[in-house]
């Protein structure tokens, strides 16, 4: 009997502390994506919300998981350094409503079909990758998430769908527009694109 | 038909040999030719703690038939929107989904000799095993094709291999980016990989071998009905993108390499 409740209370400590210290270690990088898009089809399944309080909450939602200054870092790549720190800044807001409104059309395409949650990869203490896969009638199409350890949390940092990452396509069309326009040229192009989906 | 067929093979085919020479010699000059563009494999930045230099895989895309190939873009642009779309969405609001994941498997099957084949050429023997037993499983149980039995029931699922991905798997460069009519992106070397699948392997063109009308309407049918299921990716391309141009070339080459590496 004494036993049995030593035993029982060691259980419940050894519980206590695990939990604990998933506590402090934040959320596992699966919970973390299952989260954030979970938080968008919930979003979007709203249907009593205008379109303006759906987009301030899709933003909100994006903002504490998205890894927005690392994504906009990488996209311009060497052109990062070249930019005044006015232009990064510019830049960090624009490319985040776009990538906002590119994944979103892209998970709300896809509202009614099954997402499965495949695996995670911890590469180290700062990276992981989860492998994601959407069931549709005709055929799965994987979308795998990069994220970095920020403080204590796991974040967003790349979106690569069926194998094509979105950072490295946005680099790769943007090193071409700066590199025959200018950058300041890019940021007007991407004030435009913003606008022309705004009103759409 | 034939004939036609296998010039046009050993055009692109020398071509491909040619273009090989320039994406060898391509890293050296790359950095002054507009030609070809790379992306910053070493972009470490200062200003934030974290370096993503471990993360940034380098693409090279080499693109010297860009003005033509826009033009091209362009022309598939419009024959998408005002053709192969409106089409498409005849299919959706006549077949029912249903409907039309049968005929996407059914031309799926139909097609198993060109994975087979190519996985087999790849060595990949437990890829090409799984193709065969696909083959026969949904055939049969499968109703012909109908239905994808072998996934549903027997959990084997589809993996796709064709000849430019053959080809990559051997080391063979992409060559140039090109965009085909109608058809779209492409690479020399995928261009090759598609008329080899398409004369060698592929059923329908030994079925229709002389009758190119015929043949084409087959084609035109399972890329309708492929259009049909899809969640509208290219118009989202298009919304989305600054130069919807640049941004499907390198997606067409980010996937390629993928499928092609495993």
């Amino acid at each position: 009997m004494i036993v049995r409740n030593y035993i029982r209370s060691f259980v419940s400590i050894f519980i206590l502390t695990l939990s604990l210290n998933s506590l402090a270690d934040g959320a596992s990088p699966t919970s973390q994506v299952k989260s954030t898009v979970n938080g968008i089809l919930d979003v979007l399944s709203e249907k009593s919300l205008t379109t303006d309080a759906r987009r301030e909450k899709i933003h909100k939602l994006l903002n504490s998981r998205f890894y927005f200054r690392a994504m906009s870092q990488r996209t311009l790549a060497r052109n990062w350094k070249k930019a005044t720190t006015e232009q990064q800044k510019e830049f960090i807001g624009l490319f985040s409503d776009l990538l906002r409104n590119t994944y979103v059309g892209r998970i709300e395409a896809y509202t009614d079909q099954r997402i499965e949650y495949l695996r995670e990869k911890i590469k180290n203490a700062k990276r992981s990758i989860v492998y994601t896969q959407i069931v549709t009638s005709s055929a799965d199409i994987p979308i795998t998430y990069k994220l970095a350890k920020k403080g204590n949390e796991w974040l967003i940092y790349d979106v690569i769908i069926e194998k094509v990452s979105l950072i490295s396509n946005y680099r790769s069309s943007y090193a071409s527009i700066i590199k025959r326009e200018g950058m300041d040229h890019l940021l007007e192009k991407m004030k435009e694109k913003l606008k022309t989906a705004d009103a759409s | 038909m034939k004939l036609i067929r296998l010039i046009s093979c050993t055009l692109l085919i020398s071509t491909l040999s040619l273009t090989q020479k320039i994406s060898i010699a391509a890293p050296d000059v790359s950095a002054t030719t507009s030609n070809h563009f790379f992306l910053a494999k070493n972009a470490t930045p200062t200003e934030i703690e974290e370096d993503f230099s471990d993360d940034e895989d380098e693409i090279i895309v080499s693109d010297p038939f860009e003005s033509i190939n826009r033009k091209i873009f362009s022309f598939n642009d419009t024959a998408y929107v005002y053709i192969l779309k409106p089409i498409a969405r005849g299919f959706r609001a006549v077949i029912p989904e249903k409907g039309r994941v049968a005929v996407n498997n059914f031309f799926s099957n139909l097609l198993s000799p060109v994975r087979i084949a190519n996985a087999a050429m790849q060595l990949k023997g437990e890829d090409a095993t799984n193709e065969i037993v696909r083959l026969i499983v949904n055939s049969t149980l499968g109703l012909g094709g109908l239905f994808d039995v072998a996934k549903n029931d027997f959990k084997i699922k589809i993996k796709k291999e064709d000849f430019g991905q053959t080809l990559g798997h051997y080391k063979v460069a992409n060559g140039p980016y090109i965009v085909i009519p109608f058809l779209g992106p492409s690479t020399i070397r995928d261009g090759v990989g598609l008329l080899v699948d398409g004369t060698a392997f592929d059923p329908v063109s030994y079925i229709y071998d002389d009758e190119t009308g015929r043949y084409v309407l087959v084609k035109l049918i399972d890329i309708e009905n492929t259009i049909s299921l899809d969640q509208d990716t290219y118009e989202a391309i298009k919304k989305d993108s600054l130069d919807p141009y640049l941004f499907l070339r390198n997606s067409y080459i980010q996937h390629r390499a993928g499928v092609v590496e495993n």
